[in-house]
């Protein structure tokens, strides 16, 4: 049995609908489910086992999320048989808003996420500040969960001494502006994610105008005096601020300006002294990585509505010994 | 009392830990621990804002310490 073969035997709904007569659908789910979740626009047998020796030419197997059938194939070892990616959850919605998410199917599963938590990151727009150590691996998961649209900002060029720990970034993009280098790896990933990009540094003048217009904006700088200006920007605007800092093996996130929760003026008030960058104080790859994700991670559970979350909250964790505090700033 | 201070980034390399127990006696507060810190600290915390927690809380206003409670130094980060 050729597994690895299987693994391609899957079929989007967008497809099946381009292709329909040359496939007979085959329904898998118990009877509740089918009535619950009826499939419109779609003729189809139904076998709960998935049996379809007696069925010629090509089948599509249909169950509720699109798992169960891709187990089938590869445990029956099933020949021109394919499993419909997202399953009957994602043909729905194609159906009724002519929007194919099988794509996401995986994350659709969550119920915390589900068809109406995907079309909310669909929709939304997140400025990324900064596309070094933070903002490569923001923007990254940000875009592989289906954010609708990226505002990238930075002035910076890539260096040989970025590559370590900014992964969006490789040898060829050296010379390169950050933003430019970022939005081509970015689009290998999604070209359908809308990226617009400032190659310009984020400061008084041009602030407000950027993140004026965006859902969340992620703090991914190296500068205190830069996260003074999104902070004023973020209060002015009510765009919630997703704050993320680093210093050798430790890392902060916090969520900011929500509704009016404490921002960064609050966490850090007296206009304070720098702290070492990446560049004096060291740090490993990893760190800006992990803290970079929890950030887009924070600012997905934003966009969607999911708590817990860090809204009046500093997260500090330790990638030495791995322990994570959690203060209540407000 | 006992307090537990918790150490975090320029704190933690001042002090070469990220935890230590100091015993008082009663009445100490957070701003007379935060200057015993520094002063720990020989210098290499001059110029360095710190936030204070008590009980994974911000504590922004000097307040008395009781035993048993711990106290977070937490200076803000840069990188990024």
């Amino acid at each position: 049995m050729n597994t690895f073969a299987h693994k391609y035997m899957i079929i989007t709904p967008k497809e099946l609908q381009d292709r329909i007569d040359e496939f007979t659908v085959v329904d898998v789910r118990p009877e509740t489910q089918r009535n619950e979740f009826p499939m419109d626009g779609l003729e189809t047998i139904i076998s709960k086992d998935g049996s379809t020796q007696t069925i010629e030419g090509k089948k599509v197997l249909v169950c509720q999320f699109g798992i169960v059938t891709e187990g089938m194939i590869i445990e029956n070892d099933l020949d021109d048989t394919f499993s419909l990616l997202g399953g009957a959850q994602s043909w729905i919605e194609f159906q009724s808003e002519n929007e194919d998410l099988s794509r996401w199917s995986r994350q659709t599963i969550l119920p915390e996420i589900g068809m109406d938590g995907q079309k909310k990151l669909l929709n939304a727009t997140v400025a990324v500040v900064g596309l070094g150590g933070l903002g490569c691996p923001a923007s990254q998961s940000l875009v592989t969960a289906g954010i609708g649209q990226l505002v990238l900002i930075d002035g910076d060029i890539v260096e040989l001494s970025n590559l370590h720990r900014q992964p969006l970034h490789g040898t060829n993009d050296i010379g390169k502006k950050k933003v430019k280098s970022a939005e081509e790896s970015l689009n290998k990933i999604n070209s359908a994610t809308i990226i617009k990009i400032v190659d310009e540094y984020l400061d008084e003048q041009n602030g407000l105008e950027i993140i004026r217009n965006c859902d969340v904006v992620v703090d991914a700088t190296d500068t205190i005096e830069t996260r003074q200006f999104i902070d004023r920007f973020s209060k002015e605007t009510n765009v919630p601020m997703v704050y993320g800092g680093l210093s050798r093996w430790e890392g902060q996130v916090a969520v900011l300006n929500m509704d009016k929760s404490p921002g960064y003026s609050e966490l850090f008030p007296d206009a304070p002294s720098g702290g070492d960058t990446c560049a004096d104080a060291g740090v490993l790859g990893m760190l800006p990585n992990i803290i970079g994700n929890i950030q887009a991670l924070e600012a997905v559970k934003l966009i969607v509505g999911i708590e817990p979350n860090l809204v009046g909250k500093l997260l500090i964790y330790d990638g030495l010994n791995h322990s994570t505090n959690i203060i209540r700033i407000g | 009392m006992k307090i537990k201070i918790k150490c975090f980034s320029q704190v933690k390399y001042a002090l070469g830990t990220d935890e230590l127990t100091l015993e008082f006696e009663m009445g100490k507060t957070t701003s007379q621990l935060e200057q015993l810190i520094r002063e720990k600290a020989d210098g290499k915390l001059d110029g360095v804002s710190l936030r204070i927690a008590v009980n994974q809380k911000y504590s922004p206003d000097e307040i008395e310490l009781k035993d048993g409670d711990e106290v977070a130094f937490i200076p803000p980060v840069q990188g990024g």
